[in-house]
C-alpha cells in the first residue's frame, strides 16, 4: 500500500480545491449546475482517499466505522426530506460542521498542547466559530421547524452581554496562550461553553423573517470555522474549502440584507420587527378602508379572461405546501393560452432560492419564473396577479410610507396590475409585523383561506370550464 | 420696391371638388382670411363648401368673392388651390385641365408617377403645378405636408367607422351586467394614419397591437400604449426609404410577417391596414383565409383601398360582409370629416403659400427645396422628377412628438449601493495580508504561506459566487455545506493518528462522524434539488 508523505499529499488536495471551484462555478446556471455537484463529489472522494493514504495514519475500526455511519445517516436524511424542509435541513447540516470543527480543534489541541502562540490562536478561532456555528445553526434548526417560536427572543442588557461574551472569549485567549494541557483544557471548554451560549442568544434574538440572511450567515460561519481548522492542521484543503465556502455564504448574507434593504448588522442585531413594527402594525390595519373578497369560482373566471399572470409565491404556499397545485394552475392557464409566469422576491421564503427549489419540485419549468429585477417592470402590463402565502414582499408601503419599518426594502410591484388576487389565511400581517396597504387596494382581491384548499379548489373550479 | 398690379395681386381661386363623393374644400373662412392676409385676393366657387358645412356667406366675410360661374373662377384666377387632381367635371363633361387658364398656376394632389396623361394635358396649357403629394418629409415642410394632415385624419376616422361596425365596448369594462372584454386592435402600418389609429383606439380604450416593418415604429408605437409586434427574423433589413415611407421587403420576411398576421388575426376584434408603398399596388397583407378565421363581428379597415387594398376581401369604397366580418375599404375617410380635413388642408396650403412669399411677392424660388421638389411643371416644362439630391436627406420625423411616458416614481434610495464592488474588499484584503507578512518574523513562513492561500482562495469564492443565479442559491448553499464536509479530513488525521491519545482519537472520530452526515447529506440532497429544475 502506498501511503503518502506530506508533499505528496498536497498534490490531491491541490486538485480536490480546483474541483470544489468548478463545483461552485457550476452553479452559475441550470445547465451546468448537476456537473458542479458531480465535480464536488469527486473533489470529496479525493481529498478523503489522499487522507486514507496518509504516512503515518492507522485505518482503524473507530475511523471507518464514523465515515460508514455518517454516511448512512446523511444520505437517509437527504433521502427523505421533503423540499418544504430545505431550510431546516440545511441549518443542521451547518451545525455539523460547526461541531465537527469544535471537536477537531479540542482533539488537536490534546495531541499537540504546545506547538506555539500561532497554533493556540488558530485552535481557539476554530472553536470559537464552531461553537457559534453548532449551536447558532441547531435554533435555527429549531426554528424553522417551528419547535421554537419564530419571534425574536430580545432579553433586556442583549447587546451588553453578546460584548462580555465576546470580551471573556478573547480575554481567556491570554492565559491560554502559556497554559499546560490541563489548564489549557479547562479553559478551552470554558470558551466553548461561552461561545455555544453566544450561539443559541444570538439566533433567538433574530426573527422568522431573517431566516434567509441567518441561514447563510451560518452557511459562512462553518466556512470559516474549517479554515480555522486548516491552518491549525497545516492543512491546504481545508483552508482553500473553507474559504470558498465561507464567502460563499457571506456574499449570500449580502444579497440577501441588499434584498431586504438593510445591513447585516440591523439583520444581526436589530431584532427587527418588534422595537419599530410591533407597535404600529396590527393596529394599522383597522383604518385603512375595506378589504374585498372574492371567490374561488369568480377568481377563476379572471384568470380565463386574463392574457397575462403572474404568481407570487412566499413562505405561505411553503407552508401549505401547495406548489404542486400551483403548478397545475399554471398548467391548466398555459393550455388555455393564458401566459402565466413567476416573481420570485430574493428573500421570499426562509432560504435564498427556496421558492425556486419548491417551483422545480412541482415541476414549473425554469424559464418562467423570474428574479424581482426581471419581472418588476412588466406588472403593469398584467391583467392578474396571484400573490400566493406572500405579504411583506408585495407592500407598496415599502415605496412610500417612510414611516414604514420596510421603507425603501425593494418590492414586487403587484399593485400596478389590473388585478391583485391575494391567497392569505386571514387578516395578520407579514413576518414583518406591518399593515399591508395593497389588501385596501381598490383592484385588490381577498381570497381567504389555507393556500393549499383554495388553490386547489381554484383548480377544480378552472377544470371544470 | 414698386409692384406690378400682377406681381403684387394675385387672385387665388378655390372650385368646387368635382370628385364624386368628396366633400373636401382647399379653403375654409379661416384659411380664407389668412390668404388675404398674406396679399392675395381671394375668389371662391359658390357652394365650394357645401360639403363642409362652410356656407358662402362665411367665406364672402372672411373676404373672398363668391363666383357663381365656375369657368369664370378659373379663368380669372391666377393660382388655383383644391384638393383633388384636375379630372372631367362630371356635371358638363369638361376637364379641369381645359378650365385652367393658359399659364395659370395649379396647387393640388397629382400622382404624377401615376398621372402622366394628365401631366401632359396640364403641360399643355403652360401652367406651373405643384403636386402636394410630392412635398418633400423635411421637418420644415411638415407644416405644409396634406399626406400627414390627411392621414391623421384616415387614421382616426377608420376607428370610428370600425367602432360603428363593431357589436361591443372598446373599453373593458365591468359592470352591474358583467364584465366585457376591450376590444383587441391590431394597426398595421405605423405611419401618420397607423399612429392615428393608435390613439383613437386607445382613446376608446381598445387593447392594441401594431406592426411595421420599420423597425424605428417601435418607439413611437409604444409611446402611444400599443404593443409592438416584432418578427423572429434577422433584422438586418431596415424597412425604410430615404423619404421615410415604407419599401419593398425580402420574400422571406413577407413569409414571416405572413404568419404573423394570420396568427394575430385569429385573436383580434379589428384589424387596421395602412400598409402603402408609394407608386405601387398596395401589398396584400390579410387574405381571405385570414379574415375568414377572425371572430364573427370582427372588423378590418383597409385604408389602402383605393391602391387596390390591403386585404383580399377589400372592395373600394365600400363595406362589405364576410362570413360575419366587415371588410370597410371607404377612399373617402378624410371626407366624412370633412370639416376637420378642409381646415388642416387649407392651413397646409396657406402655410406654403406663406413660405412661397417674399415681401408680398409669391414667386417660383428654385432654391428652395420644398418648391423645387414638388413643382411637376413650370411654364408647361415638365420638372418632374426633381433632380435626386447629393446627400440623403435628414431623417425625417414623421411621427407626432409623442410625449415619453413619464419617468417611473422616484423610488427611496437603498442603504447600500448597487452592485458587487469587490475592489475595494480585494485591495483590503491585500493590504491586510501585506502587513501581517512583514509584521511576522522568518519562523512563521508556512503561517504566510497558509494565509497567502486563505486570501487566494477567499478571493476565488468571490469571484464564482457572485456568477450563480438567484434561482440556484439553495443549492449552492447545499453543495458549499457538502464540501464544508472537508472538515473531515481535519478528523481523519485526528482518529488516525496513534500518538493522539485515545480521547483525541475518540473526538477526531466523532468529527468523522457529524462531517460525514454532512457531506452525504449535502451532496445527495444537491442532486435530488437539481434533478428536479427542468426547462
Amino acid at each position: 500500500m502506498i501511503a503518502l508523505t506530506a508533499n505528496q499529499l498536497a498534490v490531491p488536495y491541490l486538485i480536490a480545491g480546483v474541483l470544489f471551484i468548478m463545483s461552485l462555478s457550476g452553479l452559475s446556471t441550470q445547465e451546468t449546475a448537476r456537473r458542479g455537484n458531480v465535480f464536488g463529489i469527486i473533489g470529496m472522494a479525493i481529498a478523503m482517499g489522499a487522507t486514507f493514504l496518509a504516512s503515518g495514519l492507522e485505518i482503524n475500526a473507530l475511523l471507518m466505522g464514523a465515515v460508514v455511519l455518517g454516511g448512512a445517516v446523511g444520505a437517509a436524511l437527504a433521502a427523505r426530506v421533503v423540499m418544504t424542509g430545505m431550510p431546516q435541513l440545511v441549518a443542521i447540516l451547518h451545525s455539523f460542521v460547526g461541531l465537527a470543527a469544535v471537536l477537531v480543534g479540542i482533539s488537536t489541541y490534546m495531541s499537540h498542547p504546545d506547538s506555539g502562540a500561532v497554533h493556540a490562536i488558530e485552535v481557539w478561532l476554530g472553536v470559537a466559530i464552531g461553537a457559534i456555528t453548532f449551536t447558532g445553526s441547531v435554533v435555527a434548526w429549531a426554528k424553522l421547524r417551528g419547535s421554537l417560536s419564530g419571534t425574536p427572543l430580545l432579553l433586556p442588557g442583549r447587546h451588553l452581554l453578546n460584548l462580555v461574551m465576546l470580551v471573556a472569549t478573547v480575554g481567556l485567549l491570554v492565559p491560554f496562550l502559556d497554559a499546560s494541557l490541563s489548564e489549557g483544557l479547562t479553559l478551552l471548554y470554558i470558551m466553548t461553553a461561552i461561545t455555544c451560549v453566544m450561539g443559541i442568544h444570538l439566533v433567538l434574538a433574530i426573527g422568522g423573517a431573517d431566516m434567509p440572511v441567518v441561514v447563510s450567515l451560518l452557511n459562512s460561519y462553518s466556512g470559516w470555522a474549517a479554515a480555522a481548522s486548516g491552518f491549525m492542521l497545516n492543512n491546504n484543503a481545508l483552508i482553500i474549502t473553507g474559504a470558498l465556502v465561507g464567502s460563499s455564504g457571506a456574499i449570500l448574507s449580502f444579497i440577501m440584507c441588499k434584498a431586504m434593504n438593510r445591513s447585516i448588522w440591523n439583520v444581526v442585531f436589530g431584532g427587527f420587527g418588534t422595537d419599530s413594527g410591533g407597535a404600529s402594525a396590527p393596529a394599522a390595519a383597522g383604518d385603512q378602508g375595506e378589504v374585498t373578497e372574492i371567490d374561488s369560482d369568480s377568481c377563476a373566471e379572471e384568470l380565463l379572461a386574463a392574457k397575462r399572470v403572474i404568481i407570487v409565491p412566499g413562505y405561505g404556499m411553503a407552508v401549505a405546501r401547495a406548489q404542486h397545485m400551483v403548478n397545475d394552475l399554471t398548467r391548466i392557464l398555459r393550455d388555455r393560452g393564458v401566459e402565466v409566469r413567476y416573481a420570485i422576491h430574493p428573500v421570499a421564503g426562509r432560504l435564498p432560492g427556496h421558492m425556486n427549489v419548491l417551483l422545480a419540485e412541482a415541476g414549473v419549468p425554469y424559464d418562467v419564473v423570474l428574479e424581482m429585477d426581471e419581472i418588476n417592470d412588466d406588472f403593469p402590463k398584467t391583467d392578474v396577479v396571484l400573490v400566493i402565502g406572500a405579504n411583506d414582499i408585495v407592500n407598496p408601503g415599502a415605496q412610500t410610507d417612510t414611516s414604514s419599518p420596510i421603507y425603501g426594502m425593494p418590492v414586487l410591484e403587484a399593485w400596478k396590475s389590473s388585478m391583485v388576487v391575494i391567497f392569505k389565511r386571514g387578516m395578520g400581517a407579514g413576518y414583518a409585523g406591518v399593515a399591508n396597504p395593497l389588501f385596501f387596494h381598490d383592484n385588490s382581491r381577498m381570497l381567504f383561506g389555507n393556500a393549499g384548499d383554495t388553490v386547489a379548489q381554484l383548480v377544480s373550479n378552472l377544470r371544470e370550464r | 420696391m414698386v409692384k406690378t398690379a400682377l406681381e403684387a395681386v394675385m387672385r387665388v381661386g378655390i372650385p368646387t371638388e368635382v370628385h364624386p363623393g368628396e366633400r373636401r374644400v382647399a379653403a375654409t373662412p379661416d384659411t380664407v382670411g389668412k390668404l388675404i392676409k398674406l396679399g392675395f385676393e381671394v375668389s371662391i366657387q359658390s357652394g365650394a363648401g357645401e360639403g363642409a358645412k362652410l356656407a358662402d356667406a362665411a367665406y364672402a366675410e372672411a373676404g373672398a368673392e363668391v363666383v357663381q360661374d365656375v369657368n369664370a373662377l378659373w379663368a380669372e384666377s391666377d393660382i388655383i388651390i383644391k384638393v383633388r387632381s384636375p379630372e372631367t367635371d362630371p356635371a358638363d363633361g369638361t376637364d379641369e385641365c381645359e378650365r385652367l387658364r393658359e399659364g395659370g398656376w395649379l396647387i393640388s394632389m397629382i400622382q404624377p408617377a401615376t398621372n402622366g396623361p394628365l401631366v401632359e394635358r396640364l403641360a399643355a396649357r403652360k401652367s406651373t403645378v405643384i403636386a402636394l403629394d410630392q412635398i418633400p418629409r423635411i421637418s420644415r415642410a411638415q407644416k405644409m405636408d396634406v399626406l400627414s394632415s390627411m392621414a391623421n385624419i384616415a387614421g382616426y376616422r377608420a376607428i370610428i367607422e370600425a367602432a360603428n361596425h363593431f357589436g361591443s365596448f372598446f373599453a373593458g369594462q365591468i359592470t352591474a351586467a358583467g364584465r366585457t372584454r376591450p376590444a383587441q386592435v391590431m394597426v398595421i402600418g405605423a405611419g401618420v394614419a397607423g399612429l392615428a389609429a393608435i390613439a383613437a383606439a386607445r382613446g376608446l380604450g381598445a387593447e392594441v397591437s401594431a406592426f411595421d416593418v420599420r423597425l424605428a415604429a417601435k418607439e413611437q408605437v409604444e409611446s402611444l400604449g400599443a404593443r409592438f409586434l416584432e418578427l423572429e427574423f434577422p433584422a438586418d433589413e431596415g424597412g425604410e426609404t430615404s423619404g421615410g415611407y415604407a419599401k419593398i421587403m425580402s420574400k422571406e420576411f413577407i413569409d414571416a410577417e405572413m404568419a404573423l398576421f394570420a396568427e394575430q388575426a385569429r385573436k383580434v376584434d379589428i384589424i387596421v391596414t395602412t400598409a402603402l408603398i408609394p407608386g405601387r399596388k398596395a401589398p396584400l397583407l390579410i387574405t381571405k383565409e385570414m379574415v375568414d378565421s377572425m371572430k364573427p363581428g370582427s372588423v378590418v379597415v383597409d385604408l389602402a383601398a383605393e391602391q387596390g387594398g390591403n386585404c383580399g376581401y377589400t372592395e373600394c369604397d365600400q363595406a362589405v360582409e364576410a362570413g360575419g366580418v366587415t371588410v370597410i375599404g371607404y377612399t373617402d375617410l378624410t371626407s366624412r370629416l370633412a370639416t376637420q380635413s378642409s381646415q388642416l388642408f387649407g392651413t397646409n396650403l396657406v402655410n406654403l403659400l406663406s413660405d412661397m412669399t417674399t415681401d408680398g411677392v409669391c414667386a417660383i424660388d428654385l432654391e428652395d427645396e420644398v418648391v423645387r421638389k414638388s413643382m411637376i411643371l413650370r411654364d408647361g416644362e415638365v420638372t418632374w422628377p426633381p433632380a435626386p439630391d447629393p446627400e440623403k436627406a435628414a431623417a425625417p420625423s414623421t411621427a407626432p412628438d409623442a410625449a415619453k411616458p413619464a419617468s417611473p416614481a422616484q423610488k427611496p434610495a437603498p442603504v447600500e449601493d448597487s452592485g458587487p464592488s469587490s475592489m475595494p474588499m480585494v485591495l483590503t484584503a491585500l493590504v491586510g495580508a501585506a502587513a501581517i507578512y512583514v509584521g511576522l518574523d522568518e519562523s512563521m513562513s508556512i503561517f504566510v504561506q497558509q494565509l497567502t492561500v486563505f486570501v487566494l482562495a477567499c478571493f476565488v469564492g468571490w469571484q464564482v459566487v457572485w456568477n450563480v443565479t438567484a434561482a440556484l442559491h439553495t443549492p449552492l448553499m447545499s453543495v458549499t455545506n457538502a464540501i464544508s464536509g472537508i472538515i473531515i479530513v481535519g478528523g481523519m488525521l485526528q482518529a488516525g493518528n496513534p500518538d493522539a491519545g485515545e480521547l483525541a482519537q475518540i473526538l477526531g472520530a466523532v468529527a468523522i462522524l457529524v462531517a460525514s452526515i454532512n457531506i452525504a447529506g449535502g451532496f445527495l440532497v444537491t442532486q435530488r434539488m437539481l434533478a428536479m429544475f427542468r426547462k
